[in-house]
């Protein structure tokens, strides 16, 4: 107590089931104050790896504007962060501060690294696992911290899927890492794979104008949050499996491969760190068929401090069983609200990728279902997205993909389809 | 042996498992046996929440009068509630099944009987007590749609004479001496055991109602307790053993399936009653099942 931001979990569901019912579904609410009254502990330390990508692609403008965006991140850096700044290109190097460590934010040092980062030109290919290892290395170094990253890219990534996907595994719960994507050449599948691994936020810089405000607000949110690393810790019964776990909101990231064994009935599923801010997560549990009237713990959960073990917040996702379809048939707002901005999410990116390979009549059928969806669950701008890839006659409903779509646009839906809406009070989506 | 929860190797005499510090003499878990039943009362292994005691009580006084309520097996609770109390040598015995078309039935009954049992064991009447407690059941109600409502019936035992009040279908029955310890099985109908129709009331051998249910012949009933029921007055009845025998009081989730039942002889109260209630659940258990036997008229165990 005293020196801990306060987290609540609420748990949404209709904890009844038909009498063949097997699966349970539940929306978790996980609220921080975000609030630290200190008492033994200063304020959590902080470790920020700003990442520049300085490939030739970057050459003209675009250097320029991510110069003025990594100046602007460091301005943003809390007096006391540990930080460096690092350039891409088919190696990683530091450029501030010399040699392979990190340095404490003061005016001195952040006018040091302001300078380092004007000397910054355009030059090689574009290694994104090269930065992340590196970045992974001085992080390391401060195990106590919250740490993270800030990645910007404008190109496609160079390296080998398989160093890729080596280097993510390697970084993967050892830092939070949000990454940029600025201009039309970067391939959003790969931003989304660092974003997937750790459990960052990805998003187009589609104006290059717009990056230096991009990194500051990252930047800020990264200083704000107080809490290193949680884990959810969840339990289900021996019989009963979990299908899956996924956050949900503010953004969609699938969990469920992410699990470290506890004990047999028991995972760790991580979150990364935390601020003053609220995050819904879907949880789906697989349960053995049950006796009418019966009622289970389908579910424990848990958030807990790895580190001290500390349970934070609790609660119990509960199934019991009955032959009342009055009952068994009421469907869970939230729940509901949910599964649709996931299957929104499906839908998108099964309707691009089908596009990109020409399969015409998939596409169609994908995103006019996802524009339907769109417009019913109030994601306005994603439905005006949609309206620049698919045309749908509004009597007829017959659909058809558009010609000579505005890459930016494409681009743009698919990077945002996995910011979801909010479930508003009475069940509208906004 | 091994953990229950984690299922790692641990010792006979180990206070909790090394492996995931589970404690190994938590209770028993009533589905699946694991000594794995934590504190909100959810097994740690097979997640089955542990009946409360609501869901399934007994109570023995120490003449030997029994009762037990039990969920039964197809109710996600139980709105079934009994009080059985001694009031010097007398026993005061109440048994409420809450109407399942209201809201808050549970309330309803155990407020009821609770209620009325107070009362009589404080030496009111059978129509004070019934007022009392139907006042009570009325007072939980906050709007006419929003009305917890409760069937009732109540016993006083005093000797080997017994007065009875009631209102809805839970019922009285008597069990004449071949039920309890030392009596001899009844040969053919129980005295006075035969209606107009020429039937064994109830429909089980041995026994005889002494109460008539307060309902239309679709089944729903005509009195009970609750705002909705103003004016309902109980019946009433003063009944004299003549030899030693049993006084049953439940609810239908028993009468139900006692037709064709034939009471076992030579049981005590306690034995009786879990007896009854085993072959209600094992008749389906479609309602809670509430069981009170008073033995009076002689010695019982």
């Amino acid at each position: 107590m005293g020196d801990q931001p306060t987290f609540t979990l609420h748990i949404d569901q209709n904890k009844y089931l038909p009498l063949d019912g097997r699966e349970v579904h539940a929306i978790l609410t996980i609220s921080s104050t975000g609030a630290v009254t200190t008492t033994t502990t200063a304020p959590a330390e902080a470790a920020e790896v700003i990442i520049v990508d300085t490939s030739g692609s970057m050459s003209g403008g675009k250097i320029r504007e991510a110069r003025q965006a990594a100046s602007t991140a460091v301005e943003a850096l809390r007096d006391g962060v540990h930080f460096a700044v690092l350039s891409g290109t088919d190696k990683a190097r530091v450029v501030y501060p010399r040699g392979q460590t990190l340095v404490r934010a003061t005016p001195a040092t952040r006018k040091e690294a302001k300078d380092a980062i004007a000397r910054l030109s355009a030059n090689g290919g574009t290694s994104i696992g090269e930065w992340l290892l590196l970045a992974d290395r001085l992080l390391s170094a401060h195990p106590d911290a919250i740490r993270h990253a800030i990645l910007m890219t404008d190109g496609q990534n160079n390296e080998g899927p398989e160093r890729f996907a080596g280097a993510l595994a390697r970084c993967s719960g050892r830092f939070v890492c949000d990454s940029l994507g600025v201009g039309s050449d970067w391939a959003p599948a790969e931003l989304r794979k660092v974003a997937e691994a750790l459990l960052g936020t990805f998003d187009f810089v589609r104006d290059q104008g717009d990056l230096a405000e991009f990194f500051r607000r990252i930047t800020q949110t990264s200083m704000s949050k107080t809490v290193a690393e949680l884990a959810m810790r969840i339990w289900v019964p021996q019989t009963a499996r979990l299908a899956f776990v996924k956050q949900v909101s503010p953004t969609l990231i699938d969990l469920t491969g992410k699990r470290t064994d506890v004990n047999p009935l028991t995972g760790d599923y991580p979150t990364g760190s935390w601020g003053a801010e609220e995050r819904e997560y879907h949880l789906c549990v697989e349960v053995p068929p049950g006796r009418i009237g019966s009622e289970i713990r389908a579910g424990w959960v848990k958030l807990v401090r790895p580190d001290t073990q500390e349970v934070l917040a609790s609660g119990n996702v509960l199934a019991q069983w009955t032959d009342d379809l009055a009952q068994s048939t009421r469907i869970n707002g939230k729940v509901a609200h949910y599964t649709g901005q996931a299957e929104l999410h499906e839908l998108i990116q099964e309707g691009l990728s089908a596009r990109a390979a020409g399969a015409v009549d998939v596409a169609t059928a994908r995103l006019a279902r996802a524009r339907q969806l769109a417009a019913e669950s109030g994601r306005a701008d994603t439905a005006r997205l949609l309206d620049k890839v698919v045309e749908v006659d509004p009597r007829s409903g017959t659909a058809r993909l558009r010609p000579n779509v505005d890459k930016a646009d494409e681009i743009e839906l698919d990077t945002g389809s996995v910011r979801t809406s909010r479930l508003r009070q009475g069940g509208v989506g906004g | 042996m091994s953990c229950p929860v984690c299922e790692a190797p641990v010792l006979d005499g180990d206070s909790f498992c090394e492996a995931c510090g589970h404690p190994l003499h938590a209770p028993r878990c009533a589905a699946c046996d694991a000594p794995a039943v934590d504190a909100e009362g959810y097994c740690e292994r097979c997640g089955v929440r542990q009946p409360t005691a609501r869901d399934e009580a007994e109570t023995v006084l120490d003449g030997g009068a029994a009762g037990i309520t039990h969920k039964g097996l197809r109710r996600a609770r139980n709105e079934d509630a009994m009080a059985l109390l001694a009031r010097g040598a007398d026993t005061v015995a109440v048994v409420c099944d809450g109407v399942g078309s209201s809201p808050r039935a549970d309330e309803a009954s155990a407020l009821a009987a609770r209620t009325a049992a107070d009362a009589l064991a404080g030496g009111l009447g059978q129509a004070e007590a019934f007022e009392l407690a139907g006042r009570a059941v009325a007072e939980l109600a906050t709007s006419p749609d929003d009305a917890p409502a409760c069937t009732y019936v109540s016993a006083v035992v005093t000797g080997d004479r017994v007065s009875i009040a009631w209102a809805g279908d839970s019922r009285a029955y008597w069990l004449p001496g071949g039920s309890t310890p030392g009596g001899a099985a009844p040969d053919g109908p129980p005295p006075g055991g035969t209606t107009a129709d020429g039937t064994t009331p109830g429909g089980a051998a041995g026994c005889v109602p002494l109460t008539e249910d307060h309902v239309v012949p679709t089944g729903e009933i005509t009195a009970w307790l609750g705002a909705d029921a103003a004016g309902v007055e109980p019946h009433l009845r003063e009944f004299a053993a003549d030899g030693p025998g049993l006084l049953l009081v439940c609810t239908d989730g028993l009468w139900r399936y006692l037709d064709g039942y034939a009471f076992p002889p030579g049981r005590t109260p306690l034995d009786l009653s879990r007896e009854l209630l085993r072959h209600a659940l094992d008749s389906g258990g479609h309602d809670n099942v509430t069981i009170v036997l008073i033995p009076l008229g002689g010695q019982h165990g």
